[in-house]
């Protein structure tokens, strides 16, 4: 069976493409539309690689990222941020969230900044599961 | 009620990023969220004689706002918040309320520009049609001709105009949570003058006093929570009347309850609610009865 990948994005433009670049090296892809989604299907899917955005509703990927990391059953599951949002601002973001009491969570895997090139993403992921 | 998550309604023209930088102060009690909404109007995108539906319209719009919700984003981030967007084609009402149900709001805000009649008519009932769709409160921005800032901290000094009704009860439990951003709350009640209209001065001075002690017991609510609060008695029509009361007391917001219902006189002719989310200067903040 085929490793699964989580696709964790609000625009289905972007999720389209997402799960083309994923299908295309032969892996499975789980789709969700916003944090929360993807917390579920984290959950219940347990997968092997998880591509995550940052600006969402209901959920962003920053506290998604921070659910994930934090979750002793879940943390080990590599993640790659693809965003419009800058590295920088996501790395302050959780050092605010950390003092303002969280627990410290380690940096994403890989963060690519939107728009992306699917080789650039395929690299990304068969760096973790290729 | 706690205010954690918060709608920020934005076309870009009449609510800007200092409207929700002014918000911060409510952190100190226990707002965490923002969720931004862009409606971006049918007609920009509609259907066209000989054009179609313009998608790349739509597509572009929608990336300039997306641009400028990025930015916002990264700020809001940074301070350790949590931060969504939504950026929609549709009516603003029923893009709104959805949007609010979805994210389970506790507050909308909207901006409110003084326009041309025709417009400000139909931006005003908009506003109260969201209240009343989504019964979810709503502050309605203000700025000011030279497009700054009309308040720099709208929690700090409100005027809570009550009418002893039931709708009002619930404003007092709204504004309990936070003590820590309010320093003062002015309680008032506009009195209809043909109450008034007693034969002596003495009995004028009694309905005063009966106001008064009603006024006092819902001061004491709060002070029991932590908020100072005073009262104060007015006569006269009860819009223009808070007006300027609100001036008198300095106040940095007014905030009062709306009916459950909203009527067709309220939509014609207008209410106070109405009334004061078009007229005053500073921000105004209306909650509607409980659900």
């Amino acid at each position: 069976m085929s490793k699964k990948v989580l696709v964790v994005d609000d625009d289905p433009d972007v999720r389209l493409f997402n799960v083309t670049v994923v299908e295309e090296n032969g892996f499975t892809p789980i789709e969700a539309s916003n944090g929360e989604e993807g917390l579920k299907l984290l959950k219940e899917e347990k997968p092997d690689l998880v591509i995550l955005d940052v600006l969402m509703p209901r959920q962003s990927g920053i506290r998604l990222f921070r659910d994930l990391k934090t979750d002793k059953s879940l943390k080990h599951i590599p993640v790659i941020l693809l965003s419009g949002i800058a590295k920088k601002t996501f790395l302050r973001s959780q050092k605010a969230l950390t003092e303002f009491g969280g627990e410290s969570v380690p940096e994403p895997e890989i963060y690519l900044e939107k728009p992306v090139e699917p080789e650039e993403l395929s690299e990304a992921i068969n760096t973790f599961i290729g | 009620m706690d205010i954690r998550k918060i709608l920020f309604v934005t076309k870009f023209e009449e609510l800007w990023f200092d409207a929700v930088e002014s918000l911060m102060d409510l952190r100190k009690a226990s707002f965490n969220h923002v969720v931004f909404l862009n409606v971006i109007e049918r007609e920009k995108v509609a259907l066209r004689r000989g054009k179609g539906y313009q998608k790349v319209e739509e597509v572009r719009l929608k990336e300039m706002a997306n641009i400028r919700f990025i930015n916002w984003a990264e700020t809001l981030f940074e301070k350790g918040l949590e931060v969504g967007a939504y950026i929609v084609v549709g009516s603003l009402v029923k893009q709104v309320v959805t949007a609010a149900e979805k994210e389970e709001i506790d507050l909308i805000v909207v901006g409110y520009k003084k326009k041309g009649r025709i417009e400000q008519f139909y931006s005003s009932s908009d506003i109260l049609e969201i209240i009343h769709r989504s019964q979810i409160p709503v502050l309605v921005y203000k700025y000011k001709p030279d497009n700054t800032i009309a308040v720099e901290k709208p929690f700090e000094r409100p005027l809570l105009a009550t009418g002893f009704s039931k709708m009002n009860q619930n404003v007092i439990d709204y504004l309990k949570p936070m003590g820590r951003v309010i320093k003062k709350v002015t309680i008032i009640h506009v009195g209809d003058p043909k109450s008034l209209k007693e034969s002596s001065a003495m009995g004028v001075q009694k309905t005063r006093k009966k106001i008064r002690r009603k006024l006092d017991e819902q001061c004491d609510l709060l002070i029991a929570a932590g908020i100072d609060a005073s009262p104060a008695v007015y006569v006269g029509t009860p819009a223009k009347e808070i007006v300027t009361a609100a001036k008198e007391c300095n106040a940095t917001m007014v905030i009062t309850g709306t009916s459950s219902k909203l009527s067709l006189k309220e939509k014609l002719v207008g209410s106070t609610p109405r009334f004061l989310a078009e007229k005053t200067d500073i921000p105004t903040l209306l909650i509607p009865p409980v659900k």
